[in-house]
């Protein structure tokens, strides 16, 4: 590389360096980590963000100490995930540490929330929404990227306050690490300091493009049936009957057994609500079922829907893959050309459901190959499992409405 | 008709055909609602045939999805399995072989948790070998058990039977206190017996409350016993060879020692043998000379006519001193020889000129006492290359030492081979034979056999003893066939010139 190019690039494209280590010692695995994503990058003093996940075998305070040490002064944001990928392949343990420098024109805030239900989410998502807004004066606003440690219905009034502050021009994207109730406690790191019933998120304006896909893969099955009662996130009846009949029904299980495999069932067969003048379902994994038959789902269910229940196969989890790889790409086609730059690097961030993962076993490998392979060689990519996304419903018709989705496998693809 | 009428008239007919029409259309709209509601009620029928195929479809793909996640889980067991046993087969160190268990491979069998314990039949307790998912202070009480129920426990060794949470002879209080204590919702315990050696149990469990375990699952575990058993085993049968190797080793060496020494010894002793039979013959030599000289004059009548009787008598000394110089140099070019210190004049030359010097030396000899001398060599005989010499006097003391026990009338042939070996040569006499048990000490110095022939012939006993020296010094073999009547063959060989 010559030394002009060199300069093109930390003038005028985004510089991106990613390390990974398999290593077991914290220390060992966060220096081995940033050492390697510091020699991909042509700029190893100047870093504009480092986004840093650990395996949940590798000590959060100890990952944390450490990357305050290797990376001072460098805003982090991370976490404990329940696996994650790059362009290098899938780790099951492990650190993955990506380093960012952004180019002149491309514009970025971080910030943080913590103990979001204390305070309150509208007020939490509006005081996020100014920590944000915090020296972008008149930059305009591109998108905003959110990491949630556990992720309810509540942080759709978070999104709700944060918009507030910042507009619905733009969408907001984002996952939680963790399963609400769930055994995986996995932490949300900001900077140097774990975050409890928080958020860290990233707000990006100026000359960066970017393209969002979103696919979640299944399929409607059987009749629609009608929500006859909710309230928040419990479907209490569908059709007139006890909601959890149409589990009853369709499974032919018991009560007892489906209330005892509920996770793991609606993880395969989740329920799926039609949204007017929405082609994709808004998905909806069940949390628990309660004793009289009522189904708490894992986000709101919009008053007067009909449901039907969803199913997958491979074949069709895959073929959400490529499509949203293709969306995410024809959305970054439709909006970088405004800036008619000669050169651009890309930065790839995927959200994959946890479901996924259940569903595909084996082939989340096949998954991990064809986002690799949809992209130039080369590219740099991040991936995390995650627990509930946020997310518009689809990418092509964002009316400022951010969903808190179930099972969905997001893509957003940074171009500068 | 007045107006009026007319147009009540038009108006009653008017309503007739409006009511008529109204009927009809009435009766048109009521069959298309019955067609609709028959279509709607097919629709509907559709919908439910679809829908309980629907309900099919989903009871087909958890059933699938079943067999799937069964099938997966059982090749990623299988694959552990593997990877663990040959893990384990890798190491033949005893201590080694438990270190190879490792946690991700045993998630892959099914559990999070394993112990491995030995069994001492001496102090009739459980040692904890090894531990997966176990902290320290859970394996004190997990040993307490084993104490308390040390019965229940070692009956499983002694039977070699295996043990799990779905075992239907298991007591459920049992397998309650076990799961209890081992902090598990279902585990698998199976025997691991080495022949010899320390026995144990291999203990596998899981704590994820929806895992429920299989007999596939425990066929895992009891396989992975077996094979630890197996290795086990093999680490003790390996560290027995290996420690029969070393004493045998250690033994070699000190013997090999001793001999070492012992050859020191043998070499130093001949060394000091040579140095004084060298000593002495260079002593005796001295004398010699003098006694030769003087007995010459003597004989020479130049000191005075001596009587008859006298002369008689220093002929016998003088000839007497000549044997004694002859036996005197022998010893000396033995010793030369031995000691190294006879230089060799290497050159090529053919062997044919020597037996034809022998044949004109000993001639005379030969026809005296009728005896037939016979040399038979092949045309394109090849030189050889030694010391022309020291091969002529092997040759000599051969051919001599075969002309003395060769009867009158008798034969002696030299015959000689080219062979891949080098040049072979074969002194072959029809003389009286040696017998067996004399052959391998004829080469000794100053051996005799002991016959009666050998009383009348007259000898040192280096004579063969220098030949093997002087074929030995050239790189070559001496060797002796005889039988007895019948005569002997002595061979020897010599490198061919390159």
């Amino acid at each position: 590389m010559t030394f002009a190019h060199r300069r093109y690039i930390l003038l005028y494209m985004i510089d991106i360096g990613t390390g990974i280590s398999v290593e077991r010692n914290e220390v060992a695995a966060v220096e081995e980590a940033v050492r390697l994503a510091k020699t991909k990058k042509l700029d190893r003093e100047k870093i504009d963000l480092a986004l840093v996940f650990n395996s949940p075998d590798i000590s959060a305070s100890g990952v944390l100490k450490n990357i305050s040490v290797f990376l001072p002064n460098v805003p982090v944001i991370g976490g404990t995930v329940s696996g994650f990928f790059s362009h290098l392949g899938i780790c099951k343990r492990g650190v993955i540490v990506m380093l960012v420098t952004f180019p002149e024109g491309i514009y970025l805030t971080t910030g943080n929330m913590a103990g979001i239900a204390a305070l309150g989410e509208v007020i939490a998502g509006e005081q996020m929404g100014e920590k944000l807004l915090y020296g972008f004066k008149s930059v305009p606003r591109s998108l905003s990227l959110l990491f949630f440690d556990e992720l309810t219905q509540g942080n759709i009034n978070f999104i709700y306050g944060l918009q507030e502050k910042l507009g619905k021009s733009f969408p907001a994207v984002g996952a939680a690490l963790s399963s609400p109730g769930g055994n995986n406690n996995n932490s949300l790191y900001f900077n140097d300091t774990p975050l409890v019933d928080g958020c860290a998120g990233i707000l990006f304006g100026g000359k960066i493009s970017y393209g969002l896909g979103l696919r979640h893969g299944w399929k409607p099955l059987g009749k629609p049936h009608a929500i006859t009662e909710t309230a928040g996130n419990v479907i209490h009846k569908i059709d007139g009957q006890p909601a959890v009949q149409l589990y009853e029904e369709y499974l032919a299980y018991d009560f007892q057994r489906i209330k005892k495999e509920i996770k793991n069932l609606s993880e395969l067969y989740p329920i799926g609500i039609r949204i007017p003048g929405q082609n994709e379902y808004l998905l909806r994994s069940i949390l628990s079922i309660e004793e009289d038959g009522s189904l708490v789902c894992h986000g709101n269910i919009p008053a007067g829907s009909t449901t039907r229940l969803m199913i997958s196969t491979k074949e069709t989890c895959l073929e959400a893959t490529r499509e949203a790889a293709n969306e995410a790409k024809a959305n970054l086609n439709t909006r970088s050309l405004k800036f008619h730059k000669e050169k651009t690097s890309k930065l790839v961030i995927v959200f994959s459901s946890f479901s996924r993962a259940l569903s595909l076993g084996k082939d989340i490998q096949t998954e991990w190959k064809i986002i690799a392979d949809a992209f130039e060689p080369g590219t740099d990519i991040i991936g995390i499992s995650t627990f509930g996304e946020l997310a518009p419903l689809a990418t092509t018709s964002y009316h400022g409405q951010t969903y808190f989705q179930n099972q969905i496998l997001s893509i957003l693809i940074l171009e500068g | 008709m007045s107006d009026l009428q007319l147009l009540m008239n038009a108006v009653g007919i008017l309503a007739i055909a409006g009511s008529v029409v109204l009927g009809i259309l009435v009766f048109l709209k009521i069959k298309e609602a019955k067609q609709l509601q028959i279509s709607v009620e097919n629709l509907n029928h559709t919908l439910s045939e679809m829908d309980e195929q629907a309900k099919l479809v989903v009871r087909t793909d958890i059933e699938l999805n079943k067999a799937q996640e069964e099938l997966d889980k059982k090749i990623t067991g299988l694959y552990a399995l593997q990877t663990l046993s040959r893990a384990i087969s890798s190491t033949l160190d005893e201590s080694q072989i438990f270190g190879k268990i490792e946690p991700s491979l045993l998630i892959n069998l099914g559990f999070e948790k394993a112990m491995a314990l030995a069994w001492d039949d001496a102090l009739r307790t459980f040692h904890v070998s090894m531990t997966v998912g176990f902290s320290d202070e859970d394996t004190a009480p997990i040993q307490s058990l084993l104490e308390s129920d040390k019965e229940h426990f070692v009956d499983l060794i002694l039977e070699d039977q295996s043990l799990s949470s779905i075992s239907a002879s298991l007591d459920q209080a049992f397998r309650r206190k076990i799961c209890a204590l081992l902090k598990v919702t279902s585990f698998v315990i199976s025997p691991f017996l080495p022949k010899e050696g320390k026995k144990g149990l291999l203990f596998a469990g899981s704590d994820a409350p929806d895992t429920v375990i299989n007999e596939g699952d425990a066929e895992l575990i009891k396989i992975l016993a077996t094979q630890i058993g197996q290795t086990l085993e093999n680490a003790r049968l390996f560290e027995k060879t290996w420690q029969a190797h070393q004493e045998l080793e250690n033994r070699v060496e000190k013997r090999t020692k001793e001999l070492s020494h012992a050859l020191d010894e043998v070499k130093r002793l001949s060394q000091r043998k040579n140095d004084f039979v060298s000593n002495v013959s260079h002593e005796l030599r001295t004398p010699l000379t003098s006694i030769k000289g003087y007995a010459s004059i003597l004989l020479s009548n130049k000191l005075g006519v001596i009587p008859e009787e006298a002369h008689k008598r220093l002929e016998k000394i003088n000839k007497h001193s000549d044997e004694l110089v002859q036996f005197v140099n022998e010893l000396l070019d033995i010793a030369r020889i031995e000691s190294g210190r006879m230089a060799l004049k290497i050159a090529p030359f053919n062997l044919k000129n020597i037996i034809d010097d022998v044949k004109d030396i000993l001639l005379v000899q030969m026809a005296q006492k009728q005896i037939t001398f016979t040399a038979v060599l092949p045309d394109n005989l090849p030189e050889v290359t030694a010391d022309y010499n020291q091969i002529k006097r092997v040759f000599i003391n051969l051919v001599n030492n075969a002309f003395k026990y060769t009867p009158s009338g008798g034969k002696i042939t030299a015959r000689v081979q080219n062979t891949d070996a080098g040049i072979q040569v074969d002194i072959v006499d029809t003389g009286c034979g040696i017998p067996e048990d004399d052959i391998d000490k004829l080469f000794t110095e100053f051996y005799r056999v002991d016959t009666p022939i050998n009383q009348d012939v007259k000898g040192t006993g280096l004579g063969l003893a220098m030949v093997k020296h002087i074929v030995e010094a050239h790189k070559g073999k001496v060797s002796v066939k005889s039988k007895v009547g019948s005569g002997t063959t002595f061979s020897f060989t010599l490198p061919k010139s390159i």
